[in-house]
């Protein structure tokens, strides 16, 4: 496991597109170390208003680069399955004596753990940033390492059953963008906009089961920008408030998208074990 | 216990737009044995590589069943003392030489450490590749690949070595080394399964081959008996043959071929030994008789045209 989860570090390093990645990365940190202004230290802020200020840096991040990271890290890794699957690679994998679930296992793993250490790079350089600016140290914000990355990999086991099914890289990840920018983002408001334009209860049952069949990599985000701020999180049902526009979160959208995780990757599983290759 | 056994091997694809169903294994039932170097032959599409596949886990039969070693193959077990170079394998380009041994060899069991280092530079060493061994394979010639595979799939010391197509691409000198190295390995005693185009070769290097033809074992057997020409004799005289024993030949066997110390007959053991008295009576000495052979080449077109008359 080891060994292909080491090779899938190996392969991502080698494409052109994570060097990009990590420029962009990297510039991101140095605006954050430029120019984010807090003089907490030179006495000019309080406490108090240097924790407001670091909790909206840091919510307002989030809020703006959460879908974004998510996508990019889906457009970086999209290509291991299908090139895996790669007539002449394939075979050759599959003649060691290493079980089919453990060769797609680790294959996962090995990206969800790329964008892991990803994660803790750019996140990591941020809070650390912000802390030493502001003298304001909340350990809350690295929790956004493992949301994004846990929403990482609920989307990413859908690059991997198309991937497996398709072997095309591109049509995994143009429904991964339909899913994040779109149908995802709709269906967490369906309650506040669409169903004040939509009367009709069997259309109204159909997004509601979309909303709880599909993830919600958005909802991540707001769990984690609820954990920062220090706001209420449902237990079971998110809900939006059509006059205020506030949306309150649910405790469900994690775990649904987690069981969404789990039965696509054992179809996945299931599929790779049986398929003649 | 065999080193490979299957038991009614049977395959069925359905074209997947035609939903047309192809049989690409028919009842096939055959044996390896330890020691051996094993050839397959058989034109494209006879079920060649479906066969290697199924062996491998790789594909999996409609019917039947494969063992290595005693193993169900359906177990990631049975591979475990195997090796596998493909055709046209595909390794990870941004490897080097050594970084693509030491993946694969670590995927088949080995652990990192010195034994490994020491097997991969004998291995880079045995397939002249040790000054490439830093460079990244997207920089090899396909020879290279090619030695590379045959490499890896050595690399952890296998009972048996499956080959498709090993010299593919390969000049005829390295081509040659491969038939030294495999015959090496053959003398450690090891099992060699080879899928080859190049006839000429597997004759040189097998010692048991079995051609396929659509799905079908059609034969099977020792090199050297498949390719002795059944009932084919030529008698070579110490004298010349007279004009009136040439007569009397051809009255044994009007289809003999008589020339002038040499008469050839595909008439039969019975005709032979009376064509032998006949000359014997002739007063004319026998120097020698021998079975006629055929190559592996004209043996394969015959029972392939044979088998498609049919």
């Amino acid at each position: 496991m080891l060994t292909i989860i080491k090779n899938t570090f190996r392969e991502a390093l080698a494409k052109k597109i994570f060097i990009g990645y990590y420029i962009f990365y990297a510039i991101v940190i140095l605006i954050m170390i430029f120019l984010v202004n807090m003089d907490s230290v030179e006495g000019v802020m309080s406490l108090t208003d240097s924790k407001m200020l670091v909790q909206q840096v840091e919510t307002g991040f989030l809020t703006i680069s959460w879908n974004l990271i998510i996508f990019f890290s889906l457009i970086s890794t999209a290509s291991f399955i299908p090139s895996m699957l790669e007539k002449g690679t394939i075979d050759l994998l599959i003649s060691k004596p290493i079980s089919r679930p453990m060769i797609l296992i680790s294959k996962y793993l090995g990206a969800v753990l790329f964008v892991f250490i990803s994660m803790v790079f750019l996140l990591g350089s941020i809070w650390l940033i912000l802390s030493l600016k502001s003298g304001f140290w909340d350990p809350t914000f690295l929790f956004s390492i493992v949301w994004i990355t846990l929403a990482f990999a609920v989307m990413y086991s859908i690059v991997v059953i198309i991937g497996l099914t398709t072997q095309s890289t591109v049509v995994a990840i143009l429904v991964n963008f339909f899913l994040i920018f779109v149908l995802c983002p709709l269906l967490s408001v369906r309650e506040a906009v669409i169903f004040s334009l939509v009367t009709n209860e069997t259309v109204k049952f159909i997004f509601d089961f979309l909303y709880y069949l599909l993830p919600k990599p958005g909802e991540f985000r707001d769990i984690t920008t609820s954990m920062i701020n220090g706001d209420t999180i449902n237990m079971w049902k998110s809900s939006s408030n059509a006059e205020t526009g506030i949306f309150t979160v649910s405790w469900l959208s994690p775990i649904s998208s987690v069981l969404f995780l789990l039965v696509t990757m054992a179809y996945s599983v299931y599929y790779f074990a049986k398929k003649d290759y | 216990m065999h080193v490979i056994e299957t038991q009614n091997l049977y395959k069925e694809y359905t074209q997947k737009f035609s939903k047309q169903k192809v049989n690409a294994l028919n009842d096939f039932t055959f044996n390896v044995e330890q020691g051996e170097i094993f050839g397959l032959l058989g034109p494209n599409g006879a079920g060649k590589t479906t066969l290697i596949k199924i062996l491998l886990a790789i594909t999996f039969p409609t019917n039947g069943s494969a063992k290595l070693f005693g193993t169900d193959v359906k177990s990631h077990k049975a591979k475990t003392k195997v090796g596998y170079l493909p055709e046209n394998h595909k390794f990870p380009s941004y490897l080097t030489g050594e970084q693509v041994l030491m993946y694969y060899g670590q995927l088949s069991g080995m652990k990192a450490g010195a034994d490994m280092n020491k097997r991969i530079d004998e291995m880079l060493g045995m397939m002249n590749l040790t000054q490439w061994r830093k460079t990244k394979i997207k920089k090899y010639s396909k020879g290279m690949m090619q030695k590379l595979g045959l490499a890896q799939s050595m690399l952890s010391d296998p009972d048996l070595i499956f080959l498709d197509e090993p010299t593919d691409g390969v000049d005829p000198i390295g081509r040659k080394e491969i038939r030294d190295i495999l015959a090496q390995i053959k003398s450690r005693g090891k099992t060699i399964f080879l899928n080859s185009h190049l006839l000429s070769e597997v004759e040189m290097i097998c010692d048991r081959v079995a051609i396929l033809n659509k799905g079908d074992l059609i034969k099977e057997g020792n090199v050297d008996d498949l390719t002795k020409a059944e009932n084919i004799f030529a008698i070579h005289t110490v004298e010349p043959i007279a004009m009136d024993v040439k007569q009397k030949v051809l009255a044994v066997d009007g289809n003999a071929g008589i020339g002038e110390k040499e008469v050839n007959t595909e008439a039969g053991i019975e005709k032979l030994n009376k064509i032998i008295d006949t000359l014997r009576g002739s007063n004319i000495s026998i120097q020698t008789v021998n079975q006629k052979t055929s190559t592996l080449e004209e043996l394969f077109i015959n029972v392939i045209k044979k088998d498609n008359t049919n």
